[in-house]
């Protein structure tokens, strides 16, 4: 029955959702306690592989009982295990941190809100989990629909822009399915172990260039790649917040997994980096996406708006990272993965906890915050610090590989480009800090007579956690890369590099 | 801008059709595609799973795991919709419109007037002139019946022939769909209310999923129908045959409730009140 262990983590999330959004017509209020149930079983579910994953290696589990390539297979192996640890584990802090959030922002309707939310990360856990890249698109569609959704529920301009969020990532994931399409000619199978062991065989012909050159376009699109970003400022800023500290820390870092999954897994690297030769242009790119980035994160004047725009700067980290082509910059992409997860949620959660008592969270509104609302932010800048990359938080560390990687492979312009970004994200939140710590609390700037004081103890607790845990990641970056990062990446480039 | 746009779609087009000259001939039989796993369900699917409809072996059980879902995203539309349209303040009109059916006569009631609504002979509307045709109204309830029985004859047929649970719940639901063209939106929802349609969507894909955590608790792996002949007198194989049907059943409730629902929060902009 253990062999079963890792079904779990999807089929719980997803009979639950089914359960809540029956139970929506039902009980509402039974909506939030279920989700949470599903949540923690997935979590656990999670960290049991993960285990199982050290211990014993890979685990295969085929899908009703066939063996690939005929059925469907998920392959969990160091790298996507501890990302679906790390899917579970913000998803299940930000359920707890955006309760009460949630039930504001969708009085009349949480229970779909609940179904919605279960089905995003059911979406996010199953394209991490599985060995096939049909499948994977299917749950692409199933995380970015109920994404979708999310984010169009907020008010103002939500539905326009998470409307144009809908058709660049519609555009991103059809090119990604043409990529699959277009393997499928050459190979005749839709397994990614499978796939890897034919392509070396086969006579290469164009049709593998352009698969690998349109995949790559897709996945670009739908993790917001400069120049191909401009859906993410306005989704993001206009979302709901208990949607947006969801969607915000995982969906790109997702997408960065994929790539890199496809590309060492799929292609693999004597293909990807020998043959293709795009690595050096796609670093460039990166450099080009990390200076844009936090040059537009810095024109901005609100809170959430400019944390949209420093992801598009960590996307080029990571895309920069992985794409120098060593280890060095390999494990600083994985390591950046788990961290810019956690310091975006920290930093999403602790813009949300301002907005929910300032009501706005344009700079000029902010003054005095740190008075008013002193713990939550402790916890933004923790994450702040994080963002910039300052030790001991765990930014630093995997900020360090990225820039070794970069001096390894002797792209100084990226290394370059890192240290830019890093002093221009010590300008940015030090304005915020400025004006929230040194500027007096000015009533007339709340003039719905509402006091401004500390966010709830529910909305409170679980951003504190995020905050300790950036700090605690950061202590333990150096048994992260050995036991997990370091087995994640030999297991593809046992061959290559 | 246009000229980008312009510029990157040309340059798209030349790469698909520089990468067709790569393709194998059409109709290759010894093309990739139709040696690697092809063969495998073409000689075994009927030992496999006693499903004379290859299509239908791979769909719901080779690659049942995507089917499940592709189920669930008809599902999520739903929700999406639901989600964002939905109003459920309903409109505080300046008076209320009644039409006498005999007649076309449009009655205007205001405020505080006495409506007629325990009557047979009135019908609500929302605006003073609805299209009304009897010639449509009788013709669709002649056809709708049928159309229903067609519905269940596709799903009930995907073992042997084209068909399956999307193409018949996408009839079923349509049969819904033009009662409430016919009509109005709320003569159909008398029918077929949102809530049932909303209940019936999530139930549907929950009897597919279930199917497969049945499995599981039976102890197979998740989807694995062999696994239910432990709870009935089936061979495995039949077990399949009959897992495969269940959940074309689960995929029709689900795909035909969502089209009702859909329609619903579309044409009426989630405010359920006459429609089209």
């Amino acid at each position: 029955m253990t062999s079963q262990i890792p079904a779990l983590i999807i089929v719980v999330p997803l009979l639950v959702s089914l359960v809540v959004s029956l139970a929506a017509w039902i009980r509402q209020s039974l909506c939030y306690a279920a989700a949470l149930c599903a949540m923690l079983v997935a979590w656990i579910s999670a960290i049991l592989v993960m285990g199982r994953v050290i211990n014993q290696g890979v685990i295969t589990y085929r899908m009703a009982g066939w063996a690939p390539p005929w059925g469907i297979s998920w392959h969990i192996d160091h790298f996507n295990a501890i990302i679906l640890i790390l899917i579970a584990t913000v998803a299940l802090i930000n359920l707890i941190a955006t309760r009460s959030t949630a039930a504001r922002e969708f009085e009349d309707r949480p229970g779909v809100f609940y179904a919605l939310y279960l089905l995003f990360v059911t979406g996010l856990m199953g394209i991490v989990i599985t060995g096939d890249i049909f499948n994977l698109y299917v749950l692409l569609e199933i995380a970015s629909l109920s994404g979708y959704a999310l984010l169009g529920m907020g008010s103002g301009r939500a539905a326009v822009s998470s409307l144009s969020y809908l058709f660049i990532g519609t555009i991103g994931a059809s090119l990604y399915l043409f990529g699959a399409g277009y393997l499928y000619i050459a190979t005749g199978s839709l397994n990614m172990a499978d796939i890897a062991a034919i392509l070396p065989t086969i006579e290469q012909t164009g049709v593998i260039q352009v698969s690998f050159i349109l995949c790559l376009i897709g996945l670009f699109m739908k993790m917001a790649f400069f120049p191909l970003h401009t859906w993410l400022p306005n989704a993001y800023t206009h979302a709901p917040n208990s949607s947006a500290s969801l969607i915000a820390p995982l969906t790109t870092k997702v997408m960065i997994y994929v790539m890199i999954r496809i590309v060492l897994f799929v292609y693999q690297p004597e293909f990807a980096f020998a043959e293709m030769d795009i690595d050096r242009v796609i670093v460039w790119l990166a450099v080009i996406a990390i200076l844009a980035g936090s040059m537009l994160a810095w024109k901005q004047e609100r809170l959430k708006r400019m944390l949209a725009y420093i992801i598009v700067a960590e996307v080029g980290y990571m895309v920069g990272g992985f794409w120098l082509g060593n280890t060095a910059g390999m494990t600083g992409a994985v390591l950046h993965i788990l961290n810019d997860a956690m310091m975006t949620l920290c930093l999403f959660l602790a813009a949300g906890a301002v907005i929910s008592r300032v009501q706005t969270d344009a700079f000029g509104a902010l003054q005095g915050v740190f008075t008013k609302m002193p713990f939550s932010m402790i916890a933004f800048v923790a994450g702040a610090l994080s963002i910039i990359g300052v030790p001991p938080t765990c930014g630093f560390f995997s900020k360090w590989y990225l820039i070794s990687g970069g001096m390894e492979a002797g792209h100084y312009a990226f290394v370059a480009a890192l240290i830019i970004s890093s002093l221009v994200n010590v300008l940015l939140f030090f304005r915020v800090i400025e004006i929230g710590y040194f500027e007096p609390f000015d009533s007339h700037h709340h003039k719905n007579g509402q006091t401004v004081r500390e966010a709830p103890l529910d909305m409170l607790v679980p951003l504190l956690v995020t905050a300790g845990l950036l700090i605690v990641m950061g202590f333990y970056a150096n048994t992260l890369v050995t036991w997990i990062v370091k087995p994640a990446i030999s297991a593809a480039t046992m061959g290559g590099l | 801008m246009k000229s980008i746009a312009l510029t990157s779609v040309a340059l798209l087009c030349a790469v698909l059709i520089y990468s067709t000259m790569g393709f194998p001939a059409w109709g290759d039989s010894d093309s990739p595609a139709s040696t690697h796993v092809s063969d495998y369900y073409i000689e075994n699917a009927v030992n496999d799973t006693a499903v004379p409809n290859l299509v239908t072996a791979v769909l719901a059980d080779y690659r049942g795991y995507d089917t499940l879902f592709e189920t669930t995203v008809v599902l999520i539309a739903g929700l999406a919709c639901f989600f964002l349209l939905r109003r459920f303040k309903p409109r505080q009109p300046q008076h209320r419109l009644y039409r006498h059916i005999d007649t076309g006569i449009t009655l205007i009631i205001e405020q505080g007037g006495k409506e007629p609504t325990d009557s047979e002979e009135f019908v609500r509307i929302d605006s003073r002139w609805v299209p009304y045709d009897l010639v449509i109204q009788q013709a669709s309830c002649l056809v709708i019946p049928f159309l229903q029985l067609f519905a269940l004859y596709v799903i009930a047929h995907g073992h042997h022939s084209p068909g399956g649970g999307f193409q018949g719940g996408v009839i079923f639901g349509a049969t819904i769909i033009l009662m409430a063209i016919a009509n109005d939106l709320r003569s159909a929802a008398r029918r077929v209310s949102e809530r049932l349609g909303a209940l019936m969507a999530s139930a549907g894909v929950l009897i597919y999923a279930g199917i497969g955590a049945l499995c599981i608790l039976l102890g197979g792996s998740f989807l694995d129908y062999s696994a239910l002949s432990k709870l009935f007198a089936f061979t495995p194989v039949m077990a399949r045959s009959h897992g495969i049907l269940g959940v074309e059943i689960g995929v029709a409730v689900a795909v035909s409730a969502v089209m009702i629902w859909i329609y619903y929060n579309l044409a009426s902009a989630g405010r359920h009140e006459e429609g089209l």
